[in-house]
Order: structure tokens, then C-alpha cells, then sequence
């Protein structure tokens, strides 16, 4: 923990002016909202031309947006407080631009390579999930903000309007005009597949009913599925019933939009915005790996990165718990089979760690 | 007052009911049906997350378990970044939610015993859970609910007290945490010379 708040001056060169802005907030907390809140504003400015542009149909989710705010900055810096996550969130900003972070961003953020590997089923229902979710919001929220909407200033030609620029002029019947009008269609879509496969899959797989909870499992697959429903149920109305109960069902899906905003911090959904640590992570075991490993103090193998093994000691520290041994060694500093081994050697009494000796048939088969 | 009588109801009422995984680290016999029986449970993916030991390969046959002891302040969950190693509500240490954990294994350095595994492919922790899904309605977990010669068993804090009263050793043998353990944990562990030379009768 020291070592990492010593090496913060030299990190940031600009340190005496974050400490100025700093000392003008309360809390981190109230900094972070002040932040997100007045770039909120600003964009918002600027994507609708000085507010002329306000599309005041979507205002709920407009305040939606603001308590997710809310509780997404709560739990996110109360997160980031705990002392390992503080080190790996502030060595992963300092590792970020190592030349491998595109890849692992592209293998963990986008194609959910680790996924691939613990199933294909898997991996399908998580693209359909993850990505249908990722083109939902693409679309929504800069037509909540206003960042993004449509005029029609010559007949049977919209103009597309991003950030106040008028992006591109395409026709009303032409194909970039059907995949914008449809995109929250193909995302419900997209979605609803991912999540009745989800679904079977937690009904089905004794793997996974093993473990399940009906509130942290199926709750955010329920609320994923009410949120495309009542979504592709507008489009329905529209174009089936001659907008017959549109505006009813706009309201329920705005309100199933907000409540899964407004919960997405606290359950199961908060890997989405969390998940990005992973990438820190990589990054920080293949960095200080290349650096320097650590030798197993009984068996000399290299099991580990010297950065990680201090790392982890330090954090233990901040917790009070402390493994040094009285044969001269922290247990942070012996690979694992010579730890296990050790705790053997101490009950027993006999060295088994120096016994040198692969340990024998841990698999189970035969 | 009251508080304490309270109290006290309390706790005789979870020393009857409470179980615990403990271990007799003597008996074992190296049939390793602990391993083969831990791939079995529901969640654990045909994969075994508890070791068998030699603790003295080259001169004898002995073997021991070791497991997950489930510490009651784990160090694995203490240096877990993401938070993603839960502890239940009986104690059990968790293994961790696949959704949370960003494969850093900060885990597997900081556990004093050197339980957790780690699967590169999978970019994942496993460890073992105590079979949450059986012990959380005290059902032994699979280790002890097949271990033929009661290295592990599935015992109330009752039962685990009268096997001390029974074996009163004196040697400093007897089901300890501590000083032979990192930290007080909810696996009890006895080491051996327990049986002080007894044929023992499986």
C-alpha cells in the first residue's frame, strides 16, 4: 500500500493542480457526480444546438441516467477503496498502454475469448446478451442526451444529426435508414435469444441449478427480458395496432429500463461496468512477469511475478494477516505444491517441502 | 442479563445443530475418493479442487488431505481485487463468481495453504466451496460424505467436543486452528498421534 502512495507524485505531473480541484468537493463521491452530471450537461449542450433539440418524450430515462449515476459512483469508489483493488486499478492505469492491450481488450471486452473456453452454448448467449445490451445503450442513450437525432429538411431524405453536425443525409427508405430505425429491434432480439438461452441453460445444466440463486442469477435475466419485450412490444404496436396502447406500453418500458438502470451497480450485472479490471490485470501480470519472477523459496521455481508476491504481502498487511514463517519465508513466497506441502510438513512434522518429489495423482484419475 | 442468557441458548443451540468438516488427518489411506467424489458435485464441472498428500514419500505409505479449510478471515477474499471470492452465510469460503473474477490469482499467492487453482483458458479461480449447494442444507459435503476410513467427517460442534473429551491427550494433538494453521478456521483439523498407536476398526 505505501509503496503505492509514494509513487503517485511521480505519476502525475500535474499533481498540484488535481490537488486544488480536489480540495473544492466533499468526497470523492461528490467530485466523481459533479464530473459525470456537468459533462452530461455540457454534451447534452452541444449534441442538441443549445437545447433546441430536447426530445422531452425520453426525459424519464433522462433522470434515470442521473440516479444510476448515483448509485453506479457509490459502488464503484467504495470498490475501488479496498486496497487490492486500489493497486491493481491504479498499476493498471499506469500499464495501460502496453502494446498488448488492444488485444486482451479485444479478447476479454468484445469477443469473450475465456468464455469461448468454458462453453460455446456459453459463449452464444453471452455475444447475444453482451452485444445486444452494447447496441441497446449505443443507440439509447444519445437519444436520451440528445447527442444524436434525425431531421427531415428535404422530403424523403433524413439528415443525421450527431453531436449538433449533421453527420450524413440518407434516404427515408434506403438501408442505413431501416438498420437506425431498426437497431433496438435487433438488439431486443438479439437479446431475448441470449437470455431465453440463458434461461434453458439454468433450467437444464445441473452444473449451473447446483448453484443458482433466483436473485442473483435469474432476477437480472428476468428484467433483461421484460426490457426487450416491452420494447419489441412497441414496435408491434406500432406497426400491427396502429399505435393502439403505445403510450401505456412506452411507460412500462420505460419504467423496466430505469428499475434495471437503477439495480444494474448492486447485482450480477455490475461485471459489465467492472469487467475492464480484467484487462488491468493482464496487463500487470504480463508486465512485472517480463520484470522479474519469483523464485519458490523452498523449490526454486518461478511461479509468480516479485511485484505480485509483494503486492499480495502489503495487502495481507493492510488487513492485519501475515504469513512469515519461522523457517525464514512468507508463505507469499513459495510456489503452490511447496505450500501445500509445507502445511502437510507442519502437521505432520516430517519436512515433506524438501522431499523433492512430485506430488502424486491430485487428479483423480486412476 | 438476559442478553447473556440469550446468548448462550444461542450458541448450545448452534454447537447442536452447526456442523463442521473435520479431519482426522491420520486415518487417511491415500484412496484419493475425496478427489474423485470432489469432481462429482454439482457446480465443480468434473473438476477436483482438494489435494491427497504423501507426506513422506520416500520412506512410508502415509498420506494426508488437505482441502480448503474455509478460514474465518480468508486472505484469498482479502486480496481479491474484484471482490469476486463471497463468504456464505455459514462460512463457507466461496468459490468465485465466474462473472467477477478478472484472473489476476492474487488469490492462489495470498492463501496460506495454496488451495485455490487457477484455469488459463477459462481466465478463472475455482476452489473448493465446502459443496455449498449440499452443506447449506447440512448435507455433508462430497469429501466426507465418502472418505472410507473417517479422515473427514461431517460432525456438529457437540460431537467434535466429546471426541476431545475422549481423546485427552496432553501432547498439544488434539483438533487445533491454531498454532498449527494461519488463522482461526471453520474446518476443524486434528493432527495425527491422535490415536496414540490404537488399531483403529473402519
Amino acid at each position: 500500500m505505501e509503496q503505492v502512495t509514494s509513487k503517485q507524485p511521480i505519476n502525475g505531473s500535474n499533481k498540484k493542480h488535481q490537488n486544488n480541484i480536489n480540495n473544492a468537493f466533499a468526497s470523492h463521491y461528490a467530485k466523481s457526480m459533479f464530473i459525470a452530471i456537468s459533462g452530461l450537461a455540457i454534451l447534452t449542450f452541444i449534441g442538441t444546438r443549445m437545447f433546441t433539440h430536447v426530445d422531452l418524450n425520453l426525459y424519464g430515462y433522462m433522470v434515470g441516467t442521473i440516479v444510476f449515476l448515483g448509485g453506479f459512483f457509490y459502488r464503484f469508489i467504495a470498490w475501488g477503496e479496498r486496497p487490492p483493488t486500489k493497486i491493481m486499478i491504479k498499476k493498471g492505469i499506469k500499464l495501460l498502454f502496453r502494446k498488448s492491450t488492444p488485444k486482451t481488450s479485444v479478447d476479454h471486452l468484445a469477443t469473450y475469448k475465456f468464455i469461448w473456453n468454458r462453453g460455446i452454448y456459453r459463449w452464444t448467449q453471452h455475444v447475444m446478451i453482451g452485444w445486444g445490451c452494447l447496441l441497446a445503450c449505443a443507440v439509447t442513450f444519445p437519444l436520451v442526451f440528445s447527442w444524436m437525432y434525425f431531421t427531415m429538411e428535404e422530403n424523403g431524405m433524413y439528415t443525421i444529426v450527431l453531436f449538433g453536425m449533421d453527420l450524413m443525409v440518407v434516404p427515408a427508405d434506403g438501408a442505413i435508414a431501416f438498420l437506425s430505425y431498426n437497431a433496438l429491434n435487433i438488439s431486443a432480439i438479439m437479446v431475448i435469444i441470449g437470455v431465453c438461452m440463458a434461461l434453458y441453460r439454468r433450467l437444464k445444466n445441473m452444473q449451473a441449478r447446483a448453484e443458482q440463486q433466483l436473485f442473483y442469477d435469474f432476477l437480472p435475466l428476468y428484467l433483461l427480458l421484460f426490457i426487450s419485450i416491452t420494447g419489441l412490444l412497441l414496435t408491434v404496436i406500432n406497426v400491427f395496432l396502429h399505435g393502439k396502447g403505445h403510450y401505456v406500453m412506452s411507460l412500462i418500458h420505460q419504467f423496466s429500463v430505469i428499475v434495471t438502470l437503477i439495480y444494474l451497480p448492486f447485482g450480477k450485472l455490475a461485471h459489465i461496468p467492472f469487467r475492464p479490471l480484467s484487462v488491468f490485470a493482464r496487463n500487470y501480470r504480463e508486465h512485472y512477469g517480463e520484470k522479474e519472477m519469483k523464485e519458490c523459496k523452498v523449490c526454486g521455481t518461478e511461479f509468480v511475478s516479485t511485484e505480485q508476491s509483494n503486492d499480495v504481502i502489503n495487502v495481507l498487511g493492510t488487513n492485519n494477516i501475515e504469513f512469515n514463517m519461522n523457517d525464514g519465508f512468507n508463505l507469499a513466497e513459495l510456489c503452490l505444491p511447496c505450500r501445500r506441502k509445507y502445511r502437510i510438513a507442519r502437521f505432520s512434522g516430517s519436512p515433506t517441502h524438501q522431499v523433492p518429489v512430485k506430488e502424486a495423482n491430485q487428479n483423480a484419475k486412476g | 442479563m438476559t442478553m447473556t442468557i440469550n446468548d448462550s441458548t444461542y450458541t448450545t443451540e448452534t454447537a447442536k445443530t452447526k456442523r463442521r468438516l473435520y479431519m482426522e488427518l491420520e486415518n487417511c489411506i491415500g484412496c484419493r475418493s475425496c478427489l474423485a467424489a470432489c469432481t462429482q458435485c454439482g457446480g465443480h464441472e468434473q473438476r477436483n479442487r482438494n489435494y491427497v498428500y504423501d507426506v513422506n514419500p520416500l520412506v512410508n505409505r502415509q498420506t494426508m488431505p488437505l482441502m480448503c479449510l474455509h478460514c474465518v478471515d480468508p486472505a484469498c477474499a482479502r486480496s481479491c481485487p474484484a471482490q469476486a471470492i463471497q463468504i456464505h452465510e455459514t462460512g463457507a469460503v466461496l468459490s468465485a463468481l465466474v462473472e467477477k473474477c478478472i484472473g489476476c490469482q492474487n488469490c492462489t499467492i495470498a492463501c496460506p495453504y495454496g488451495i485455490p487453482k487457477f484455469d488459463e483458458e477459462e481466465n478463472l479461480m475455482y476452489k473448493c466451496d465446502l459443496c455449498i449447494d449440499r452443506t447449506k442444507d447440512d448435507i455433508p459435503p462430497m469429501c466426507a460424505s465418502v472418505c472410507p476410513s473417517n479422515t473427514l467427517q461431517w460432525l456438529t460442534e457437540e460431537e467434535i467436543a466429546e471426541k476431545q473429551n475422549r481423546h485427552d491427550l496432553d501432547n498439544e494433538k488434539w483438533v487445533t486452528s491454531m498454532p498449527y494453521l494461519e488463522g482461526e478456521t471453520n474446518v476443524k483439523v486434528n493432527l495425527p498421534g491422535i490415536l496414540q498407536g490404537t488399531v483403529k476398526l473402519f
